[in-house]
């Protein structure tokens, strides 16, 4: 297998490409617009790999994603969990729907709570085990701290959920699905560190494993939902200024002119 | 460039140079175009070792974002590069050009009907002393744009190996372009090693 992270420093964004050396193609994970379109079509070039899908955990709503450009300059899907929002055309996945490319299989996890679409990858290589060797959580599970429920538009249709339904079902969605991976998984997350798209708790550290989160993640040591809830909202940082706007590009409501400017 | 302004160019010499990767290129690629793949690390210079610099050059990569790149690259190197295609295989196809594709061979037909190709083992001198497929004669990546007239003439279809596909695809896309039948050893030594399939050792 093939698996480089791809972090961009300012926003404290981690991008994927996972690929099979064998097959020659790979996957790439949540593409940011500010490393560029090219920077993804240069580094799968020189892993020898084609790019033959996109994939994206959810609707960000803390960054811009260039999935969209990404997937058209590669003439491949654009996929997202069936229950996205989006306005534009991409390809749905179900829970559970595997991605094979060579000896690698991705397995979609649907993780919801900080989106309703809010969906993990389970990533396998069978040349080395049948076992699950990590996870992309997204916003779900950081290292340290958990993705926020607030980041809403105000209009039921988009959000669907609201925060404390996000954080409910967040809560559940980490305990019953991510914590009963095997312990040895390993956690790679959408953000780390400085980003203010978890709390006051996410470390630096780029990985972690179920194990780790499991009995550190001080959010998840929280006895129930409730308070789970609680602590998330004592613990986050400011809303981000842009995120109303950026969520709204990446939902395909808006246009990037009318971006200029947002950025965290 | 246009492709009319590339296949005029092709015409009056210049070589088409596709960076993609061999299975896309094997699929469907530009007629005359040689198989070099990108990557920033050592495409200099590994042109730089089988290339001519005077030989003006094309280049096709895909996103085109890689063929821009590559051009940069090789001309920055001192190489005559005389521009990328625009538009891609797309556009080349739209403009009614002609493709080609190069046949692929698994190395599980390869052992079992092995004398209906002739083997050419496209690696540096070394790995082929080390073990290669039987009967199978050497013409180096190295040295296949001035030598490709040293494999024999043969009534059958060539089929080019290498550890992997990349070195296999040059010389089996200069071949190609010179009008000899090459065909592509998909998964290369590497798969035929895992299969435990025969090998012959020393200078073949």
């Amino acid at each position: 297998m093939i698996f480089k992270q791809f972090r961009h420093e300012a926003l404290n964004q981690a991008s994927y490409i996972v690929g099979c050396p064998r097959k020659k193609e790979c996957f790439v994970i949540d593409p940011a617009d500010d490393l560029g379109v090219d920077h993804y079509i240069l580094e799968a070039a020189d892993l020898n790999l084609v790019v033959v899908g996109v994939l994206e955990t959810h609707v960000h709503a803390d960054y811009v994603s260039c999935a969209r450009e990404l997937a058209e300059a590669n003439g491949c899907p654009h996929y997202l969990h069936e229950s996205a929002p989006v306005t534009y055309d991409f390809t749905p996945f179900f829970d559970g729907q595997v991605f094979e490319v060579g000896n690698v299989r991705i397995q979609a996890l649907h993780t919801p709570g900080h989106t309703p679409e809010h969906t993990s990858y389970l990533i396998s290589d069978a040349s080395r085990s049948a076992e699950p060797w990590c996870v992309l959580t997204g916003d779900c599970l950081f290292v340290g701290d958990v993705g926020r429920p607030d980041l809403l538009l105000g209009d039921q249709a988009l959000d669907v959920m609201d925060e404390g339904e996000r954080a409910k079902t967040q809560f559940n969605t980490i305990k019953n699905i991510l914590f009963t991976l095997p312990d040895h998984v390993e956690i790679f997350p959408n953000h780390y560190g400085g980003s203010a798209c978890g709390g006051v708790n996410m470390s630096g550290k780029v990985s972690s494993t179920i194990y780790f989160e499991k009995h550190f993640n001080l959010a998840m040591q929280q006895p129930d939902a409730l308070a789970f809830a609680e602590f998330v909202r004592e613990t986050a940082k400011p809303l981000p200024d842009n995120y109303e706007r950026i969520k709204s590009y990446n939902l395909g409501l808006i246009d990037k002119d009318q971006l200029k400017g947002a950025t965290l | 460039m246009t492709p009319e302004e590339v296949r005029t160019a092709q015409q009056e010499g210049a070589l088409v140079l596709d960076m993609r990767t061999p299975r896309p290129y094997a699929r469907e690629h530009l007629d005359g175009a040689v198989n070099l793949q990108f990557n920033r690390a050592d495409l200099v210079d590994r042109a730089e070792l089988v290339l001519p610099t005077d030989l003006p050059l094309i280049i096709h990569g895909e996103p085109e974002a890689i063929a821009r790149v590559a051009a940069k690259l090789l001309a920055e190197a001192g190489f005559n590069v005389r521009g990328h295609l625009e538009g891609g295989l797309k556009a080349w196809k739209e403009a009614g050009l002609p493709v080609r594709e190069m046949p692929t061979v698994e190395v599980d037909d390869l052992n079992e009907r092995l004398g209906d190709w002739l083997v050419v083992d496209a690696r540096d001198g070394f790995e082929f002393k080390y073990g290669h497929v039987p009967n199978s004669v050497m013409l180096s990546w190295v040295e296949a744009w001035q030598d490709w007239e040293s494999v024999p003439e043969d009534s059958r279809p060539i089929a080019v190996i290498c550890g992997d596909e990349i070195r296999s695809s040059l010389v089996a896309s200069i071949l190609e372009r010179q009008g000899r039948d090459a065909q592509l050893v998909v998964g290369g030594m590497v798969d035929w090693l895992d299969r435990e399939y025969p090998i012959e050792k020393g200078e073949g």
